[in-house]
């Protein structure tokens, strides 16, 4: 892979219609990322017990949304969802794990404690104010503790961020980290549909339109 | 080396009189003997901080020869937040918030614990009504609290299955708090002078439902798990643990229980209402883990009996009786006062100098002094079967590093 | 609640006790005192004495205080001296008993030469609750197995929970 992205956009983008396989390419890429994240099970406090039911337990079922494979080993995981308050003690070993985690890497930090502290910002002499003073975070999802509609809601922004992200030719170049909010009045319902519509989107081409970029694609090689 | 000059500073040397103290690395790098009949060699092995098993951040240090354990070293303060420290610069009611995050799985119950502890020290009132209101909701969320841990350990012992029947019935209790008190986990509920808010209007009729929901439901959980032979053959004569040690390992609650000693301070010293309604304490013969697994099973049953004799007849009141911005003062001196929350005895020692904040304020938690006991329980045992032992604990490691 | 007898008459029984402990433990420790501003049964002995108050305490067939739920500290800089606190109870006993027997013990050391005997050998949880003492206090116990911080790294400096200790990292509330 590192071979590919490396050496292709320089090979491509002097070709006619290289320019259009590449972001072609990087949309496939993209896509493929935001939709196989492998979360790793990280849980220091309160948030962790949210997440457990976000993603194993009986009502909420984080597959859905394409986030279902949670590993023990941060060696085969490349999202972090940071659940709880991290202190001094645990800074370092947060970093380790980051670190042993497959690049891209996605962090989700999760509670007002990996925001900046939490309840417990004043007179704490352990507590870290705040999870990216440790690692870069690309979605904030607030709550004390968040609802497990909360973190999905940041799963999908997430994955949004992904899909609009890191591209071939600007490797390492991510969208700005966002504070992702859900909205007054969302519900689980809500973010089903939202999420059936993506699937929709995504699933289903049209092929008349994938026959006719090919052609495209086809010709400018040819006239090349 | 020269000879030490004497530090202008040295009065205030944190060990003037020269006591032994040791670091992690000499308790670890003196113990490797390697005495094994085989010549096996023996090795430590880190089990956490992060480790699925551990429930949190919990770390072990342990030394094994092959497959089985030679020693347990815990290692705490991965989550050590100092809450103590900040309780000192907060008012009382601010202390309230933050014991929720200690247990978080009885947050009721820790609430209620700083709030007695207030109440009995300031000689706040309260009526009939805020203390059946306090009875029912930690009575349920020790329901809930077990309904989690019946989910965790069917996990932990390799069956996934129970899990998703725990979180099922975990939901529905969730909801029921969620209509009232408006949060799923950080309650914030009971505080001095009464409960936040008054019952949802469903309250009584949702908590009938669960109950007459829940009681068949019970059945399922012995059939699926308490049944099964596999589970019973991982659990019997695991993590012995006799009543005398349990007692001098500082165990309480299900912990002590299980091991015969039917200590309970819902009995011994009723707080709330546990004076006037009926329930048994379950006691083990044993002390171990299947003992442990046991008592918490019935408890759950004996959980639904108490909330089914108060649910019926919540007697009319207020449930706040003094202004929510009302700052309070504790008369001087040493309070400390103690109830059972799901896990065991959670004390709290209230030092006060009569201003509006405590000048000390200290929680005897009981998962810090029940998890003591592993080192004596996990001992020349088998990895697999500290995982059972550990989850038969029902650790919460917030609730350990404060 | 019904079943609880009339406040008076525990109130009476709580004084006799309290006072047959005292004279109990002034035979063994005679420099004991009941402390006041506590809202139970607290006697206050000589740090020197604590070990042998305890052995007492736990031993001595009518008492048999097997449980010890908590040992912290208290710090009063303006007296210079840390106040250790011991709250045991009574569990195992098989006898039926009138009220849940327990009991809080106090002693001092000096702010500046904390040292006091160990109480792990009588209760094996004290060596948990002991190290929490030490490294949030500083205090110092001897014959302690294993004297090492327990929340804190090794190599922390200070202890948090001293009224003068001072840390760059913490923030004050902003008023």
């Amino acid at each position: 892979m590192g071979m590919i992205t490396d050496g292709l956009p320089g090979f491509l983008e002097p070709l006619p219609g290289g320019s259009a396989v590449l972001t072609k390419v990087d949309q496939l890429v993209n896509w493929s990322r935001s939709n196989s994240l492998w979360p790793l099970t990280f849980g220091t406090s309160c948030c962790a017990i949210e997440m457990m039911m976000a993603s194993g337990a009986a009502r909420h079922d984080i597959s859905r949304f394409g986030a279902e494979v949670v590993r023990a080993s941060p060696r085969q995981a490349d999202l972090i969802i940071i659940a709880g308050t991290i202190v001094k003690r645990m800074a370092p070993r947060l970093r380790t794990l980051y670190e042993q985690m497959a690049e891209p890497r996605y962090v989700i930090a999760t509670g007002s404690c990996t925001i900046a502290g939490g309840p417990f910002i004043y007179h704490s002499y352990t507590t870290i104010r705040g999870a990216d003073e440790i690692i870069p975070v690309d979605v904030y999802v607030p709550g004390c503790p968040p609802r497990p509609e909360a973190l999905f809601y940041g799963l999908l922004t997430l994955q949004k961020m992904i899909r609009e992200g890191e591209s071939l030719r600007h490797p390492g170049e991510r969208r700005r980290p966002v504070l992702s909010a859900l909205p007054e009045g969302m519900t689980i319902e809500d973010i089903q549909a939202e999420m059936r519509d993506l699937l929709v989107a995504d699933a289903n081409v049209k092929m008349s339109e994938e026959l006719a970029e090919g052609a495209h694609w086809a010709q400018e090689l040819k006239d090349f | 080396m020269t000879a030490p000059v004497p530090s202008p500073m040295a009065s205030a040397s944190p060990n003037p009189a020269g006591v032994r103290i040791t670091s992690l690395e000499e308790r670890i790098s003196g113990t490797g003997t390697g005495s094994s009949p085989l010549a096996t060699q023996e090795y430590f092995v880190n089990m956490g901080p992060q480790h699925p098993s551990t429930h949190g951040v919990l770390r072990l240090v342990l030394r094994l020869d092959g497959e089985t354990v030679r020693e347990v070293v815990p290692v705490l303060g991965y989550i050590h937040r100092g809450i103590e420290k900040i309780g000192e610069n907060g008012t009382y009611r601010q202390f309230v918030h933050l014991v929720d995050r200690m247990d978080y799985l009885s947050a009721l119950a820790n609430n209620w614990a700083v709030t007695m502890v207030i109440e009995k020290a300031a000689n706040m009132e309260t009526n009939e009504r805020i203390q059946a209101i306090r009875t029912i909701v930690t009575e349920l969320q020790r329901l809930h609290s077990h309904q989690l841990w019946w989910g965790v350990f069917g996990m932990d012992l390799g069956a996934f299955t129970p899990f998703f029947y725990g979180f099922r019935d975990h939901e529905i209790l969730t909801d029921i708090f969620e209509k009232t008190i408006g949060a799923r986990l950080t309650m914030n509920y009971i505080q001095p002078g009464g409960v936040m808010y008054d019952i949802h209007p469903d309250f009584v009729k949702d908590v009938k439902e669960f109950l007459a929901y829940f009681k068949p439901k019970l059945r399922e959980y012995d059939a699926l798990v308490t049944e099964n032979v596999i589970i019973q053959q991982r659990l019997r004569g695991v993590g012995v643990l006799s009543a005398e040690r349990a007692v001098a390992m500082g165990c309480t609650g299900p912990m002590l229980r299980a091991s015969g000693v039917a200590h309970d301070l819902r009995k011994s010293e009723p707080y709330g209402l546990y004076g006037r309604v009926e329930f048994d304490v379950p006691v083990g013969t044993t002390g171990d883990c299947w003992d442990r697994y046991w008592v918490r099973m019935e408890e759950m049953r004996q959980s639904v009996r108490i909330v089914e004799q108060l649910i019926d007849n919540i007697p009319e009141g207020k449930h706040f009786l003094v202004k929510p911005a009302a700052k309070i003062k504790v008369p001087a001196g040493i309070h400390y006062s103690h109830l059972e929350t799901a896990r065991g005895i959670l004390g709290v020692l209230l030092v006060s100098n009569g201003k509006d904040q405590p000048y000390r304020i200290h929680c005897r938690t009981p998962n810090f002094n029940n998890l003591w006991s592993i080192t004596e329980m996990a001992t020349g045992g088998r990895v697999a079967d500290l995982v059972a032992i550990l989850s038969s604990i029902d650790i919460v490691v917030p609730d350990i590093d404060r | 609640m019904q079943d609880s007898p009339p406040p008076g008459e525990d109130q009476a029984g709580e004084v006799g006790f309290a006072q047959a402990l005292l004279a109990a433990a002034q035979a063994i420790e005679p420099a004991t005192v009941l402390r006041d501003k506590s809202d139970r049964i607290t006697l206050q002995v000589p740090a020197a004495a604590i070990a042998k108050i305890c052995q007492w305490l736990r031993d001595d067939p009518a008492l048999r205080f097997d449980l010890l739920y908590d040992h912290t500290a208290i710090d009063w800089p303006a007296e210079n001296r840390f106040e250790l606190v011991y709250l045991l109870a009574a569990v195992l006993d098989p006898q039926p008993r009138t009220r849940d027997l327990q009991v809080m013990v106090t002693t001092s050391v000096p702010r500046d030469n904390p040292v006091i005997d160990t109480v792990c050998g009588i209760w094996p949880i004290a060596e948990w609750q002991e190290r929490e003492v030490y490294d949030m206090f500083g205090i110092l116990y001897t014959n302690h197995p294993d004297l090492r911080r327990l929340f804190l790294e090794d190599d922390w400096e200070g202890f948090p929970l001293r009224k003068d200790y001072e840390d760059d990292f913490m923030l004050e509330r902003p008023t």
